[in-house]
């Protein structure tokens, strides 16, 4: 990673102002946490379906959670009264497109698009800007039409830019930051007339929300383990006929060589 | 020589072993390919259950359901419908839906009427024959197949005929009744078709 | 009668009267005689030996599964990306049998890669197995079909702008280009009419090509024999009394038996991937190809999945600069040098006459066409390796430094473009890409010379065990 901002850091001159990938954190998921995968289950339920799809998904897939065909009926059902149905939302892509200026993309698979650590980081980088049409910004998702559904419980952010005059001094207050940071490289006629080139951009929050940092980040975490399960359900069972599967040719494989070693006694 | 066939002992039995742990490997891997041509959740989805709103339905009406894509009738019948039952006992093939009873007429079914209450009749509304949906025929009174018609079903493809408890009449291309599926009253006003067992 | 004549089947125990009854009406026991118990082949075949079998079971392996994965797709623009899913969450199994087809494809590349390689190292390509080749290398182009046109089918990002951009590559055709690129996709861009005969090709006319070369492929080895890691041919000292090759074996069992142990542990590393890693982080199953197609809108890195990526870098390597100052002047003293080392005046002028067209077209066609002719050559030129090596010895073993060399060069160049190909372009990268791409080809075409004129050691009368 630093060899990389050090090397865009030095073709900046052959560039505009370089904008480095927003450093990702590492979504702390865990896929055999049932209680996290339910509780993001509930996450995604109350406040993604209204406008994303996940219509490759079926209620009834949630059973695998742990969950009870009636507990999915009395908490998870928003959209639909069938357990066995899609989760489908009712916006129409036409109608979003209108609304929202563009469709929310559908979250069946995104996990396996974007990666957990991307969804942890995004969920997590929501900031208010005057300037963009619903009134929030994303460090990771540069100008995202989505607004910040969230803002009740994770509170209200600003961005908070600081000038450097070299890299390590803006990567070290960097990595102290608890959510997600960036640092965009200024070209040295950009920089001005102190010559600070490397501008952090961080997140600092302005008005407290419902949950703690701690506890918002925890739902992150459980609705994006979540999503990452949503993705491809079937991994668990996957990894467990694995492991059958490689006993199994394990065995196989001791026979089919005593076999090629007997027979090959023969050959000189 | 002796080490000639000392030789050939280990190297069979290895042949042996090895070929059985093949083959039986080689059987188990068929079996994920053959369980994938099972219905999936989709199948299994689109098959569930289905509801019926019985409470506008008037006597002597008759509507139509959808399970696993066959229409599923539900008439409710008067009671001269109920009195007609009895006079067709003698022209059905099978009055007391003895044949295949497993498949055709659960439990709760077999009875005078094929029902669990008297006045809703609930069967799947496809010919045992060769499949057609047979025409409604529910009045009494002479037709042109049958002078003494007491009210039923009329098969055009074939002319079989069924009265009002869905009984086959004697003689004619169907050889048994109509099918009565698996279903349950959640209340007076709703049916629930394709299960026995109330849902919690 | 032949049938008549023909001696009754012994050693199949209790089916020695149904095999009989067989082979009186069907050629069983000759077929089994001349391809398996007695098809000799050298004995000392080493590992790079066993990706030929391996790509067989791959080949069973993939029209298994494409079989069942065929069962529940939907070939259609609208429904394609969702049938996958579908298959992955709701089918019985179908998670699995979609990651067997997805691996496979790679492992597919993967064996024939190694599979070539080992040709390129022992010379297996060399007199009289010059078809064997050409026939291996038609299944090559079948199978870089087979994944292109198969690629198309989850209908994501990569695989609508994978093939918006490969066919567009026709487009830059001069002339003819436009109108063929419309006819291949059948439509003014890669749409659900492209999909659906890409679907046709995938799932039926390229398997049936690749089954009869396949089967043509080893047809002419069984004519030849097989080759081995010395290069000698083993019929040339035979045994007085039975005429069988002395450093031959019977195929059937120590063939079978070696090649089952190879499958197994083939088996062993494909199932890893399939359980425990089927995207290799996205290698196989590339992230962007999670998200549904979407004709307006671009990823910003587009790249073909590993296995054609060496061609593609050289396909961006081709610059107008490239082609000034690389292609030109090499085309100039290339041909200066054939007319110099060649001796009849008939293709001295020939050289001269063709030199002299392609600085032409190298002058004022786009650098986009050539390279699309480049990309297109390093493919094709694979087929010229039985004339292009003229050294006195066939495997590598026996071969001198230059050729050693040469070789480990084309290698280190074929996994650098490789690599390159997967990445986004910058200056480094194609300055990278165009000495990958220097040295690719100039393994090529020196060869007559370099092959030549190498320092070879004799090769053994009989077969050796290294």
């Amino acid at each position: 990673m630093k060899a990389l901002v050090v090397l865009l850091a030095l073709a900046a001159p052959l560039a505009l102002a370089a904008e480095e990938p927003v450093r990702l954190d590492s979504a702390p998921i865990d896929p055999r946490d049932v209680a996290s995968l339910q509780s993001g289950a509930r996450s995604f339920v109350n406040y993604c379906l209204n406008c994303h799809s996940a219509g490759m998904m079926r209620y009834h897939k949630l059973l695998d959670l742990g969950l009870t065909e009636q507990q999915v009926k009395e908490n998870l059902l928003f959209t639909t009264d069938k357990v066995g149905e899609l989760m489908n939302v009712a916006m129409t892509r036409k109608d979003a497109k209108e609304w929202l200026g563009t469709a929310p993309p559908d979250l069946s698979v995104i996990a396996r698009a974007r990666g957990a650590d991307w969804l942890y980081t995004y969920m997590r980088s929501f900031y208010r800007d005057p300037e963009s049409a619903t009134g929030w910004n994303n460090m990771v998702f540069e100008s995202v039409a989505m607004p910040h559904v969230l803002w009740t419980l994770s509170g209200q952010q600003v961005q908070v830019e600081r000038k450097f005059g070299n890299m390590e001094q803006a990567e070290a207050i960097g990595r102290q930051q608890k959510n997600a940071w960036k640092i965009d490289v200024l070209t040295p006629d950009q920089a001005g007339k102190d010559g600070e080139r490397f501008i952090l951009k961080t997140i600092r929050t302005e008005t407290a929300g419902s949950l703690s940092q701690v506890d918002y980040d925890i739902l992150v975490r459980d609705l994006v383990n979540f999503m990452t399960w949503m993705s491809e359900p079937n991994q668990v069972t996957r990894k467990q006929v694995g492991y059958v599967v490689m006993l199994v040719l394990l065995v196989l494989l001791v026979l089919t060589y005593l076999l090629y070693k007997e027979f090959w006694k023969d050959v000189h | 020589m002796s080490d000639q066939s000392r030789v050939n002992h280990s190297r069979r039995s290895l042949v042996i072993a090895s070929a059985c742990a093949g083959g039986a490997a080689a059987v188990a891997t068929t079996v994920p390919f053959a369980a994938s041509m099972l219905p999936s959740e989709r199948a299994e989805a689109l098959g569930a259950p289905v509801e019926a709103e019985i409470g506008p339905l008037n006597p002597g009406e008759k509507m139509t359901v959808e399970w696993r894509g066959q229409p599923v009738w539900i008439l409710h019948r008067t009671k001269e419908m109920l009195e007609e039952i009895k006079q067709t006992d003698g022209k059905v093939a099978d009055p007391k839906s003895e044949r295949k009873k497993d498949d055709l007429t659960p439990e709760y079914a077999r009875n005078e009427y094929r029902s669990i209450k008297p006045e809703y009749l609930v069967v799947v509304g496809i010919c045992t024959h060769l499949g057609c949906s047979p025409q409604d025929r529910l009045k009494a009174g002479p037709e042109a197949f049958e002078s003494q018609w007491t009210g039923g079903f009329y098969c055009p493809c074939h002319g079989s005929l069924f009265d009002l408890a869905g009984r086959v009449y004697k003689n004619k291309p169907a050889p048994d009744n109509l099918k009565v599926p698996p279903h349950t009253y959640l209340s007076d006003t709703r049916i629930l078709i394709g299960e026995d067992k109330k849902r919690a | 009668m032949a049938a008549a004549e023909k001696q009754a089947v012994t050693g199949a125990g209790p089916f020695n009267g149904l095999l009989t009854w067989i082979d009186q009406r069907f050629p069983l026991m000759e077929t089994w005689r001349s391809h398996l118990s007695e098809y000799y082949a050298p004995k000392n075949f080493n590992f790079w030996y066993y990706f030929g079998s391996l790509a067989l079971v791959v080949l069973v392996i993939q029209i298994v599964t494409g079989i069942f994965l065929t069962m529940n797709y939907k070939p259609d623009a609208a429904q394609a990306f969702a049938s996958v899913e579908y298959i992955m969450r709701e089918v019985p199994w179908g998670w699995w049998i979609r990651y067997m087809h997805s691996t496979g494809a790679s492992f597919f590349f993967i064996c024939v890669y190694l599979h070539m390689f080992r040709a390129m190292l022992y010379g297996s390509y060399r007199k009289p197995r010059e078809l064997l080749w050409i026939f291996g290398m038609l299944i090559f182009l079948c199978l870089m079909a087979e994944a292109f046109f198969g690629y198309l089918l989850p209908w994501g990002q990569m695989s609508y702008w994978g093939a918006q951009v490969i066919v567009n590559l026709f487009d830059a055709i001069p002339v003819i280009g436009p109108d063929l690129a419309i006819w291949i996709r059948g439509d003014f861009v890669v749409s659900d009419a492209t999909l659906n005969r890409f679907f046709a090709y995938h799932v039926i006319a390229v398997p049936l090509a690749l089954l009869a070369l396949v089967a043509a492929h080893l047809l002419a080895l069984h004519e030849v024999g097989s080759s081995n890691p010395d290069g000698i041919e083993i019929k040339n000292v035979k045994d007085s009394k039975t005429g069988r090759p002395l450093d031959g074996i019977p195929f059937h069992p120590y063939y079978t038996v070696k090649d089952s142990f190879g499958v197994v542990v083939f088996l062993i590393v494909f199932s890893i991937v399939v359980f425990f890693t089927p995207e290799v982080g996205g290698y196989f199953l590339e992230h962007n190809n999670f998200i549904p197609a979407d004709p307006l809108k671009t990823p910003m890195h587009i790249a073909p999945v590993w296995y054609f990526t060496p061609y593609y870098s050289i396909l961006r390597a081709t610059t107008d600069e490239f082609v000034l100052w690389v292609l030109a002047p090499g085309v100039v003293v290339f041909a200066l040098f054939l007319i110099w080392s060649l001796k009849k005046s008939a293709t001295r002028i020939a050289v001269g006459v063709i030199a002299i067209a392609l600085l032409a077209g190298l002058l004022n066609l786009d650098a986009k066409v050539w390279g699309v002719v480049l990309m297109g050559t390093s493919v094709m030129i694979f087929f010229f390796l039985p004339w292009l090596d003229r050294s006195p010895v066939r495997s590598i073993r026996y071969k001198g430094p230059i050729t050693k060399t040469a070789l480990t060069l084309f290698v280190i160049a074929f996994f650098v473009l490789g690599y390159l190909g997967t990445e986004s372009v910058t200056g480094g990268r194609t300055l990278a890409a165009q000495i990958g791409t220097a040295v690719y080809f100039l393994f090529f075409l020196l060869m007559p010379w370099y092959s030549k004129m190498d320092k070879c050691r004799p090769e053994p009368e009989r077969v050796t065990w290294k």
